[in-house]
């Protein structure tokens, strides 16, 4: 547009330096086409790993880029219809980015084709590719709070529904009771036992029982919200290094604690209704 | 020098039957500078072999059993009041020695395996506000029981990054055991054992392999294999670069037990399941042992050439 | 605004240098406030950059937009036309880099760059502007390329890479001007506002010729196909005189008239060249009586050349004269009615000695001659300072002051011819030349200008006759300079002009190269249009009609091999083949597979080895031999010699092909 303008100019005032300079920026533009070429040829992409994620927060897909000749300049990264981000990869190298990618639904993130594309160095061609590099990221449901109407232990059956089961534990003291064998000598009450009071035992107990289920099936409301309350819950037994067992239909996850549980029973949350029990690795 | 090195290699063998490979496996992990790492079932002979492996090295041998009342003063040492002299005097613990088999170190407390990994790590120990340097060579020889048995504190990640290697000897071949069990008492054999190296051999070979020469090309394929456990989703966590760096020191010191002073991939392959067994987990596995399918993987799926 | 769209740091200062770079020619006509103006918006600018300020809003740019659309009306009287244009132009530039925010500002703000770079070359198109427009077309590039690039590059990277492509774009470039066909202008521009060119004017004082003669600028430049002519007889005529007035000379009426006069070519021609520079007029220079090959110029009545529009760019065309030629033998008394004009009153002393010598010459040649000799004998004064005259200038000058310069000694001779009855007027042109010996071509400069008679006799027609000759013949055989000598007064006015100095060897000829370059690009990329390109590439082409379909295909096919050789250039595709080893061993991996054994992918060189040599044990030792060579090159740090692992690899096919042909004489 501009050059026509130019070679305008350069016809109507006959002007031999306004030719010379239209045919630079045309030579300039066919130059740039094999410029904006060699920008993306040879370029490897490959996704790495994908940190699961949850409804709301933002994936941060990771990529490798991998120069096997030239240095890539100004590389345009993203999905359709998403913002594109600018990567520099130098010669003979490799350089990571970070892709960030709303997490809107739960359960497998699949963005599809990745557009690369270049418009280095003077950004009147753009040269551009489709990449499949099946990345997916897990999506966690997103975690509300909110009471759970039964955090019922399971090994209890004569305890109803509802009630708080008061088991052994380390979190609050209750009082004393006498002393049996197997206690720990560390919960003496040494001091009642010099006033004579006989043998003594702290006993403590935790506000919940040491094991704890996690049921689907008692929760009430859209599949949606239960998953979102029983994702919450997980994280918050986690948090505390609960033992706790978590029941969605179908499927028993637990009991257990600890980190790897935790991701397991996100992971089974996440998939819930999916049909995918265990999602592709 | 290399002869030295086949009489020593020889002479292990001997006592360890049926096992050459792990034996100079262990060798190669102890010229490269670096902790080993023995993981079996017990009865399996680990101690035999850190035994073997210091008498024939000829270095100064110190066992520390782990247990789960062990606790960091007893292999560090502490000070103790002297009544006699009327202050503080320090003694040593175990962990002044040059070869130290940590046994069974996956029962003591996080707290106690700490403390030794540490000092594994800066070659110096501070006691009470004061530092001082462990001898030189040091090696440690630590050997845990899988992580299903129980009475047992897993070894975190970032403590396992720090053994060079990590061996498993597995059950001895039959004709190795019938020799064992019709031979004399491996235990009985250790005493004989003359030291085949001194203190400045030892240091001479180390000197030597670390100057086995790693081409571009065979950089390349390290490079090559530890992107792959970074971006391969199968992977939990990929190698880190003291990964490399293991992996690169053991493959020199692998290349120099076969006679070379050029590493090859061949070098890299052969190490590769020790080195970076313990250092990789794949994603997918919750139980967190570790599996050789991953290595196993590496070693099909990565170009060499 | 996303934040890719972010004009980057180098990206600024890039576009900032373009601002400095493109206003500095263009500064000696814009008006001074444009300066002001400059200076301002780039401070604004930084400050803007350094977040010390905001961006103009919509008030403050509706508010400048205003007050330099009035400031240019103020100062130009017009918003339209070339010069009000060229600084509405920079105008826009210098606002648009102010408020440029994103990308797309940007890229409006290169392209006004790039037209401004152009309209600078409306104005001037020498070697100088030509060469120091590379230097805002680079930077230029430098900041469209830093807007794809990241701050980390630095500065330098741009306009590294600006060059390079501005390189790789040359030859193309070239190719492109050479064969792209100019087309005549679509449609009238408006022109550069008439500059104050010195030059012959449509009527003249003798005091005006003087000053003319006081300016070293050049005219215009001859390209003689042949033997260059006597210095004597190089008389550029430019139009003639016919109209006095009693004190100025007026371009005749005859040389407004669109009618070739009759005349015959006879005797030996001569073919030139003439590149002449602009000068706003529209009369061409031509030895007489010239034949001009272009369809926009034509002979007037008085011989001289004249073209459709004036000459406002440099021009350049072919002639050819012929100078033996009769001119007009049989004009009509009606025609030659303007040739004979005097003023009605004035000048008496002149009419009387006129009338005398009419009655005492009846001849008109003797006549002639007798004026001539009358110059020449008595004390006449050939000077660049003649003696201030009187009202009756022609009186004064015969017989008074005796002094004055060839428009005087013309000027009288055909006052005097006049009122003798033979028609006669004044001819306005240059004479002489300076000659280039590096480029073989003539210089005519402003101080070449110069005035000479001619008279017509019946039969004969027109007669040329110089009476300034018979005073200073040294002006005529040699030049002004020459003439000048004793008087001291040439180009007194004018200390910097280099002619001056033409006695100093070096600096003469450092000024002759220059001039010698100047004109080959006035000569060959200047006038490098229509006629003259076909002219050009038909001599190129020799006797193959030169057509422009071809030519079209001609270009795309050469356009396609340039491109496809900087490809080759840039992707260096024979590199991306590995070295020799990894090739020997593709070649080995090769042979192997053809004899069933193919080395997986994690397969190592020796494992590979090992792996074949089980499966041939008999050759089991050439390809040891050789992976053996391979593996010392590739990771020992050693290499082994090309050779001797192409020789390990002849050895290994020798065995292999000797297997194979074992195996074909058993089956």
């Amino acid at each position: 547009m501009a050059q026509l303008l130019m070679l305008l100019a350069a016809i109507n005032y006959q002007n031999s330096l306004a030719y010379a300079v239209t045919f630079l920026l045309l030579s300039l533009s066919i130059v740039t086409i094999l410029h904006t070429w060699r920008n993306l040829v040879g370029l490897e992409l490959q996704a790495a790993n994908v940190a699961p994620v949850f409804v709301g927060g933002q994936a941060m897909l990771g990529l490798r880029l991998e120069s096997t000749k030239y240095a890539h300049r100004a590389i345009a990264l993203g999905w359709s219809g998403s913002e594109m981000q600018l990567q520099e990869v130098a010669a003979c190298s490799i350089s990571n980015a970070e892709l960030q990618l709303p997490a809107l639904a739960r359960g497998w993130l699949q963005p599809g084709r990745l557009r690369v594309e270049s418009r280095f160095p003077l950004g009147i061609f753009m040269a551009w590719s489709w990449v499949d590099l099946e990345i997916s990221a897990l999506v966690y449901p997103r975690p509300l709070s909110g009471e759970l109407p039964c955090l019922s232990g399971k090994d209890h059956e004569d305890e109803t529904d509802g009630s708080r089961a008061e088991q052994a534990g380390v979190d609050d003291y209750r009082g004393l009771r006498p002393w049996q064998p197997g206690d720990a000598i560390r919960r003496l009450d040494w001091k009642a036992y010099s006033r004579g009071r006989g043998l003594l035992v702290k006993d403590f107990v935790a506000l919940t029982g040491t094991e704890l289920v996690l049921d689907f099936g008692k929760l009430s409301g859209d599949i949606e919200a239960r998953l979102s309350l029983l994702c919450h819950w997980v994280l918050e037994l986690d948090s505390v290094g609960q033992i706790f067992t978590l029941v969605l239909p179908g499927q028993t996850i637990g009991p257990n604690a600890g980190q790897l549980h935790r991701e397991v029973c996100l992971r089974a949350l996440a998939l819930f209704g999916s049909g995918k029990k265990e999602g592709q690795a | 020098m290399r002869a030295k090195l086949e009489a020593c290699l020889s002479t292990a063998n001997q006592v360890f039957l049926g096992k050459e490979k792990q034996v100079r496996l262990a060798v190669a992990c102890l010229l490269a500078r670096g902790h080993l790492l023995l993981e079996d079932l017990p009865g399996m002979g680990k101690t035999t072999l850190s035994h073997t492996l210091a008498k024939v090295m000829g270095l100064d041998f110190q066992r520390i059993q782990f247990t789960s009342d062990l606790l960091p003063g007893d292999i560090l040492g502490t000070s103790i009041f002297d009544k006699d002299v009327g202050r503080f005097v320090f003694h040593s613990g175990p962990i002044f020695a040059e070869l130290i088999l940590a046994d069974e170190i996956n029962r003591a407390t996080p707290k106690t395996q700490s403390a030794l990994l540490e000092a594994m790590e800066e070659g110096q120990v501070t006691i009470e506000g004061a530092t001082r340097a462990l001898p030189e060579p040091f090696f440690v020889i630590a050997t845990q029981n899988p992580a299903s048995q129980s009475g047992t504190f897993v070894l975190p990640e970032s403590q396992l990054d720090r053994f060079l290697m990590r061996l498993s000897l597995g059950y001895p071949a039959r004709a190795a055991e019938k020799a064992l069990l019709l031979g004399e008492s491996r235990r009985d054999l250790l005493p004989c054992l003359e030291p085949v190296f001194d203190h400045a051999g030892l240091a001479a070979i180390q000197e030597e392999v670390a100057a086995v020469n790693v081409s571009d090309a065979l950089a390349d394929y390290l490079l090559r294999l530890v992107e792959a456990t970074r971006t391969h989703p199968q992977f939990a966590w990929g190698i880190s670069p003291r990964g490399s760096l293991a992996l690169i020191a053991a493959t020199r010191s692998w290349a120099y037990m076969a006679g070379r002073d050029y590493a090859i991939p061949e070098d890299v392959q052969v190490v590769l399941p020790a080195v970076a067994g313990h250092r990789l987990r794949e994603r997918a596995d919750y139980s967190g042992s570790g599996d050789s399918s991953l290595v196993q993987w590496l070693l099909r799926e990565v170009p060499v050439l | 605004m996303k934040a890719a769209e972010v004009i980057p740091r180098n990206s600024l200062f890039w576009l900032l240098i373009v601002q400095f770079l493109v206003i500095l020619p263009h500064l000696q006509y814009l008006p001074p406030w444009i300066i002001v103006l400059w200076l301002g918006c780039t401070w604004w600018r930084l400050r803007i950059f350094r977040m010390c300020a905001a961006y103009p809003n919509g008030w403050v740019k509706a508010l400048l937009m205003l007050s330099t659309g009035l400031a240019i009306y103020v100062s130009h009287g017009t918003l339209i036309g070339l010069d009000a244009g060229a600084v509405l132009l920079m105008t826009a530039f210098i606002l648009k880099t102010l408020e440029m925010r994103n990308r797309r500002d940007a890229l409006i703000v290169i392209f006004l760059g790039f037209f401004a770079v152009v309209t600078g070359y409306l104005f001037d198109s020498g070697v100088l502007a030509a060469v120091y427009s590379l230097l805002p077309i680079t930077a230029l590039l430098a900041g469209m390329i830093g807007l794809y690039q990241n701050d980390s590059a630095g500065y330098r990277a741009p306009l590294r890479l600006a060059g390079s492509l501005l390189l790789q774009a040359l030859p193309l470039m070239l190719v492109l001007f050479v064969f792209f066909p100019r087309l005549a202008p679509l449609w009238g521009m408006p022109q550069p506002a008439e500059q104050a060119v010195s030059g012959l004017a449509e009527s003249m004082s003798p005091g005006e010729m003087v000053e003319l003669s006081q300016s070293s600028e050049l005219a215009f430049r001859v390209t003689f196909d042949g033997q260059l002519p006597a210095h004597e007889n190089l008389y550029w005529r430019a139009i003639t005189f016919e109209r006095f007035d009693g004190q100025r000379w007026a371009r005749s009426s005859n040389s407004y008239l669109a009618q070739e006069p009759k005349w015959e070519p006879q005797g030996e021609p001569l073919s030139y060249n003439i590149i002449i520079q602009p000068n706003g007029r529209s009369w061409l220079f031509s030895l007489d009586v010239p034949k001009i090959q272009a369809d926009d110029a034509r002979m007037m009545a008085d011989f001289h050349l004249e073209r459709r529009r004036p000459v406002d760019r440099a021009l350049m065309y072919r002639t050819v004269s012929w100078p033996d030629s009769r001119r007009e033998p049989s004009a009509t008394s009606a025609s030659l009615a303007a040739s004979l004009q005097l003023p009605r009153q004035g000048n008496p002393r002149t009419r009387i000695w006129a009338e005398e010598l009419r009655r005492s010459e009846p001849d008109p040649e003797r006549l002639v001659q007798v004026l001539l000799r009358h110059f020449n004998q008595q004390p006449y004064v050939y000077t660049l300072k003649p003696l201030p005259v009187g009202e009756n200038i022609v009186d004064d000058f015969l017989f008074q002051t005796r002094s004055g310069f060839c428009i005087h000694y013309a000027g009288a001779m055909t006052f005097i011819l006049r009122a003798a009855g033979i028609p006669a007027r004044v001819v306005g042109g240059y004479q002489g030349g300076e000659l280039n010996p590096a480029g073989n071509y003539l210089s005519i400069h402003q101080f070449d200008a110069h005035a000479w008679v001619e008279y017509w006799l019946p039969e004969r027609g027109w007669i040329s006759i110089d009476p300034t000759f018979q005073v200073a013949p040294e002006r005529i055989r040699t030049g002004l300079q020459q003439a000048m000598v004793q008087e001291q007064s040439f180009l007194e006015g004018d200390p910097l002009a280099l002619h001056r100095y033409s006695g100093i060897n070096w600096l003469n000829e450092l000024r002759m190269a220059w001039d010698n370059v100047n004109y080959g690009w006035q000569r060959w990329v200047l006038n490098y249009q229509g006629d003259e390109q076909k002219q050009i590439l038909q001599k190129w082409l020799g006797s193959f009609e030169l057509r422009w379909d071809w030519l079209g295909i001609g270009l795309v096919l050469v356009l396609a091999v340039l491109s496809g050789s900087l490809a080759l250039l840039l992707f260096k595709p024979w590199r991306s083949t590995p070295d020799l080893v990894q090739r020997l061993f593709l070649r080995y991996e090769k042979l192997l597979a053809g004899q069933g054994i193919v080395r997986q992918k994690h397969e190592g060189a020796r494992a590979f080895a090992e792996r074949a040599a089980q499966v041939l044990p008999d050759q089991a030792q050439a390809i040891r031999q050789f992976t053996g060579i391979y593996e010392c090159t590739r990771y020992s740090g050693e290499p082994a010699s090309p050779r001797e692992m192409q020789q390990a690899f002849k050895a290994l096919r020798d065995a292999l092909f000797s297997r194979n042909h074992a195996k074909d004489r058993i089956h």
